[in-house]
């Protein structure tokens, strides 16, 4: 069976391409579809207004529409996600492939520092990179894509040393190619796959971390919106359970945008990755 | 396949490691053992305070962040307390006190029969043992093992023993209930500072006992006040108990004092709203609904008496002409503002100093109404018709006077771009905050605050227009202000007083460089139940007269 | 197998190493001194300087770094910069509230999650696997301080069934002097069932909040270990020769399900003692997780140090033993 016959076949894997590329549209058209400037959005006789019919979400702390923030929000989160994971995936990559590959002192010093950043508390990581380098969303990108490097590391790694044992590797080497060649033309297609479904599943769970430093107020500065950041706006302030529209909405877009990228995820394992 | 094998090794191998982990460390629970076993608590006799947070130390004199205040005032008295719900004085340790004709001279008589938790006698001896270890840095039973100083002795009086700028010149023991302090230079506002909440006066022979570990949770705190220390368990409360012996007769009216440590506002209210807890500060304005939504809850504002400010940093080229400062402080709407964020838990007005000080204020200043048209016509006048880009610093922690920072940031930005200042909003972590402000050239524009030490005019002037004090806002300097600043330090007589600041207060108003926002009032609330908490402006006050009906 | 151990236990030290160098320079490239937290808005730059020096903190880095090493080895953590208590001590009353929180969690997550799977596995493709399975894809997307905050919402303020934090009401704290810290242990102890069932409610929630991500993933790993048993000759053969339902699945299949599961309990395990910090906050919990988050922001480098060097020893340590039992439980796996 071919692999997009399989996908089309998983259920979870339909709802959640379905789901992701909603997402990503409505994101990506929301300056097309509802221009809006956070900076100038606000009037404060409005504040805390609970869901009403000009206010499908109510409005927050400021007066803002929370449906508009919430769509602005998850934009970022998108963003921040993609690219933290990105960043991982590349850095990861690299390095598993060197470490793979070329064996010896390289391959124990990436492999010492691989278990160091495993065994370091992610979130505190996390933290203690934000506060290194400031609250803003660049930070909080570096810091969950570096958190998130050793799961590249290690997965391209295990995939190289099968593949370099493989015969047309060994083959491709006793014909002198040189090693670059090998590692782009013959290793790196084929450990795509897992590193795809890898990397979709990593983006639900960027989102999540970066709407976690987001909560401890480590995130977007305003006015960009971010959905963490809300939820801390509001639990900070204290009207987190008076007016709980507030959380409410933000806490079900970060699930809602995580949950895409995870039913993806499981999709394509299922028809990449059968094995798994 | 036999899996029975690895399951007990791994289960052995866990529990010892939790208890061996369980019992490293070397607790020193000392105070138990010494503190008088009273009988198991009645639910009516304990009483339950929500705290915003664990204290530092309970070590007076070291400590200054309010949640070790308000524990160490159960604790310790000192010299001179406050009347309940006021900045006025009113005697605790000491019963009167009076200075020399020439103003440097301090002598105070001493509460005689009033001894300290431990059995220990109160006398001049114990005041002097306790203010020259705060003065003197060589002092044998000085501050713990780090070799720290008592900064805020620092702050309140110059610097410290062997030091020119020290304030203090001696402090002599006259007989057992006398005691003097000897100044170099003449400070009104004496009492006021040594009453102040950071020197409670602790047991001498406790802090030699307990030697560099006084204070912290496993060690004593040893004091004269109205409960004793009893239980510290870090991260989560600490237990005290009724003073049978208060020399204040009736006082305290419950046995036992339970402080709960609960970082978030939005916890704290669930707790009262529980039950778990009988009362609590710190609240968001924006949580007074839901007080008041609540049969069981009493909302109460605390007496205002602190200052949220904008500051604006004449360094940076824009802001040095006081025009374009004038114009930010006619384009921001600050009414509308206090409303939407305070409601009536702030008031907006013209003066660097709360409304309570009125009589140290100038009547003859023009407020800065909103007015973004004026603010244009300064803003052209000074150069910039089409606005130019500014910086403006939020805090990323609530504090007292600016509850919630980044809101009332947005609202600036909000006003201040509708005259074409294009605002670029920017926080640091709270460490960086502080300390990055004060770094040459400094934040272009911030918002910062203050709740002062004692009830007293220079306690809100000094700190922030006096030499030195003003590197946060590029070095700004009025001769005139200085001058003032220190007639006023050193004059007695309060109506010339108020005069003098009334000056200072004019000055400022046309300067501009800290924009008064609000004096907020920080909302507290308590169960129905609980009656005789009065809260003192300054921030911190004793439970002593609370009951639990 | 004991080589195995001990070269397994010397490959730690490496990475413990790499893990103080990692601490020791991300505390150092923080802006910020313990002496401005401290004063707050009263602090003065002379008083920041003088407390540097004070502290040391103006040495050369390298310095800093060996002498912070050396007290290390002796088992010495120091003290806290701020509050003067000793780190040990802080680790100790603070350690057993983060472990019992962490077992909780893991306790509902398996007591819940290991049936799941099995149901799910049992009859595949059903609408109770589907349910099932959704229900865990929405546990690992979940934000838990959100959970948290429904949870403390829905059962403690409005329903008001649960306390909304802490470890213990303070009517029953003030009788109760916990021995070990673990609470629930001296309550048991003890047989105070008053006690118990006080210290048992204020875990439900926190527990529950902390464990639905491990649950979801108990679950899940469940699921595919059984069915991939299922599959496997010996079932086949046992269900041609008439052998119960529920025996297969219990004594055959579940048995060998067990070794990714327990893996992957150990693994969510570890993790969970160190990524305590949001729901711990959340919940005022006098964990470690919290205490270490405080210690960054007040930039108390002892705490961080200490906390973050006691978290990952743990964390290497609970990873060390699945390994090893790993190694027992599989005679495939060869440990040389």
């Amino acid at each position: 069976m071919n692999p997009l016959k399989r996908f089309l076949q998983s259920t979870s894997g339909k709802i959640g391409l379905i789901l992701t590329i909603s997402i990503l549209l409505i994101s990506l058209l929301a300056p097309i579809l509802h221009p809006y400037d956070p900076a100038t959005d606000r009037n404060y006789l409005l504040r805390l207004k609970p869901p009403n019919s000009e206010h499908w979400f109510g409005t927050d702390g400021l007066g803002r529409d929370i449906l508009v923030l919430v769509w602005y929000g998850m934009r970022t989160s998108l963003t921040v996600g993609l690219i933290s994971v990105g960043l991982g995936l590349m850095v990861g990559l690299i390095l598993g492939l060197i470490a793979g590959y070329f064996r010896g002192y390289l391959e124990t010093v990436i492999g010492w520092l691989t278990d160091i950043l495993l065994a370091f508390p992610s979130i505190l990581l996390a933290i203690a990179i934000v506060t290194v380098s400031g609250p803003n969303l660049q930070s909080v990108m570096i810091a969950v894509g570096v958190v998130q490097i050793p799961i590249y590391i290690r997965l391209t790694r295990s995939m190289v040393l099968s593949l370099r044992e493989q015969e047309f590797v060994i083959a491709t080497k006793a014909l002198g190619a040189d090693p670059t060649r090998i590692i782009f033309n013959h290793i790196l297609p084929s450990t795509l796959s897992p590193l795809v479904v890898q990397a979709t599943l990593s983006i639900g769970t960027a989102t999540l971390e970066a709407a976690g430093l987001g909560f401890l107020g480590l995130g977007a500065q305003p006015p960009t919106p971010e959905l963490g950041t809300m939820l801390s706006d509001a639990f900070k302030s204290g009207y987190s359970l008076s007016s709980p529209w507030t959380t409410i909405f933000p806490g079900l877009f970060i699930t809602l945008s995580v949950l895409a990228f995870n039913l993806l995820g499981d999709g394509l394992r299922d028809s990449l990755d059968p094995r798994s | 396949m036999n899996h029975k094998r690895w399951r007990f090794p791994l289960l052995a191998a866990v529990c010892a490691f939790a208890i061996i982990l369980s019992n490293c460390g070397n607790p020193t629970n000392n105070n138990q053992s010494e503190n008088p076993t009273t009988p198991a608590a009645t639910q009516q006799g304990v009483l339950v305070y929500g705290s915003g947070g664990q204290p530092v130390n309970l070590e007076p004199g070291n400590i200054t962040d309010g949640n070790s205040i308000i524990v160490q005032q159960q604790i310790y008295n000192r010299l001179i307390e406050f009347k309940p719900g006021t900045t006025e004085f009113q005697p605790s340790l000491a019963t009167s006190w009076s200075v020399s004709a020439d103003g440097k001279v301090w002598t105070f008589k001493l509460r005689p029969g009033v001894k300290f938790h431990d059995g220990s006698d109160f006398n001049a001896e114990a005041v002097k043992f306790n203010v020259e270890r705060w003065w003197n840095p060589q002092h044998p039973n000085g501050y713990r093992n780090a070799g720290k100083s008592y900064e805020i002795w620092q702050q309140l009086f110059g610097g410290f023993k062997g030091k020119s700028e020290s304030l203090l010149q001696d402090v002599v023991v006259v007989d057992n209930s006398t005691i003097q302090f000897k100044l170099k230079q003449p400070f009104a506002a004496f009492p006021a500072a040594i009453g102040s909440g950071y020197f409670g006066i602790a047991s001498p022979a406790a802090i030699k006992k307990a030697a560099a570990s006084y204070g912290t949770p496993g060690s004593l705190a040893v004091g004269t006040g109205p409960f004793i220390f009893k239980e510290w368990r870090t991260g989560d409360r600490i237990l005290l108990e009724k003073n049978p012996n208060y020399w204040k007769k009736g006082d305290p009216k419950i046995n036992q004092l339970v402080i709960r440590f609960i970082t978030d506002p939005a916890a704290r209210l669930a707790q009262l709203r529980a039950g778990q807890i009988d009362f609590t500060v710190d609240l968001a304005p924006d949580q007074r609904k839901e007080v008041e939504s609540d049969a069981n809850l009493v909302a109460i504002p605390r007496p205002s008496f602190n200052v949220g400010y904008l500051a604006l940093n004449p360094s940076y080229k824009p802001l040095g002409d006081a025009k374009v400062r004038q114009a930010i402080a006619l384009a921001i709407n600050n009414d509308q503002i206090v409303q939407a964020f305070w409601g009536n838990l702030g008031k907006h007005d013209s003066h660097f100093t709360p409304p309570s000080l009125n009589w140290a204020q100038s009547s003859k200043i023009t407020e800065y109404k909103y007015n973004p048209q004026k603010a244009k016509q300064l803003l052209a006048q000074a150069g910039y018709p089409t606005g130019f880009d500014l910086e403006l610093w939020y805090m990323p922690v609530s504090r007292p006077y600016f509850p919630t920072p980044k809101p009332i940031a947005e609202a600036f930005a909000a006003d201040l771009s509708a005259i074409g200042i294009r605002v670029k909003l920017n926080t640091k972590d709270w460490a960086a905050y502080l300390s990055d402000r004060r770094k040459p050239p400094g934040f272009q524009a911030f918002m910062l605050g203050w709740t002062p030490d004692y009830g007293d005019p220079d306690s809100f002037y000094y700190p922030h227009f006096s030499p030195g004090a003003t590197d946060d806002i590029g070095n700004w300097k009025n001769d005139k202000v200085t001058q003032l600043l220190d007639r006023g330090r050193a004059t007695g007589d309060k109506a010339a007083r108020g005069k003098i600041y009334a000056e200072v207060d004019e000055i400022l108003h046309n300067e501009a460089v800290r924009l008064p926002i609000v004096h907020s009032q920080p909302l507290l609330a308590k169960r129905k139940n609980i009656e005789g908490w009065i809260p003192s402006p300054l921030g911190s006050e004793s439970f002593e007269q609370i009951e639990k009906k | 197998m004991c080589k195995y151990i001990a070269k397994r236990l010397l490959s730690l030290l490496p990475v413990l190493l790499g893990i103080t160098l990692l601490v020791f320079l991300l505390l150092h490239l923080i802006p910020g001194d313990p002496a401005v937290v401290l004063s707050g808005e009263r602090a003065t730059p002379e008083q920041v300087e003088a407390l540097r020096q004070q502290l040391g903190l103006d040495r050369p880095l390298p310095l800093q770094y060996l002498a912070f090493l050396e007290k290390l080895i002796r088992f010495d953590f120091g003290t806290s910069i701020i509050s003067g208590i000793p780190i040990a001590d802080e680790i100790k009353n603070r350690w057993p509230a983060t472990f019992e929180l962490s077992v909780a969690a893991m306790l509902i997550a398996i007591a819940l999650g290991i049936p799941s799977g099995i149901f799910a596995a049992v009859r595949k493709n059903s609408w109770l696997d589907n349910l099932l399975m959704s229900g865990s894809l929405i546990g690992v997307s979940l934000p838990v301080y959100w959970l948290g905050l429904l949870l403390i919402y829905l059962f403690a303020v409005n329903l008001q069934l649960l306390p909304p934090s802490g470890r213990i009401s303070v009517e029953t704290g003030f009788n109760f002097k916990p021995m070990t810290n673990f609470y629930v242990l001296d309550a048991l102890f003890r047989f105070d069932i008053a006690t118990l069932k006080d210290v048992l409610s204020h875990l439900i929630l926190p527990a529950l909040t902390l464990g639905t991500i491990p649950l979801a993933i108990i679950a899940r790993i469940t699921r595919s270990a059984m069915l991939e048993v299922l599959l496997q000759d010996y079932i086949r053969t046992a269900r041609a020769k008439g052998v119960p339902g529920y025996l297969i699945i219990f004594q055959h299949a579940l048995k060998n399900a067990l070794l990714p599961i327990s893996t992957t309990i150990g693994l969510q395990f570890g993790n969970l003692l160190g990524g305590a910090i949001l729901t711990e906050t959340i919940f005022s919990w006098p964990g470690i997780g919290s205490w270490i988050y405080e210690g960054i922001l007040a930039r108390d480098y002892p705490v961080v140090q200490g906390g973050v060097v006691f978290v990952s020893v743990n964390f290497v340590l609970i990873n060390l033993l699945v390994d090893i039992s790993y190694a027992l439980f599989d005679p495939r796996i060869q440990y040389k």
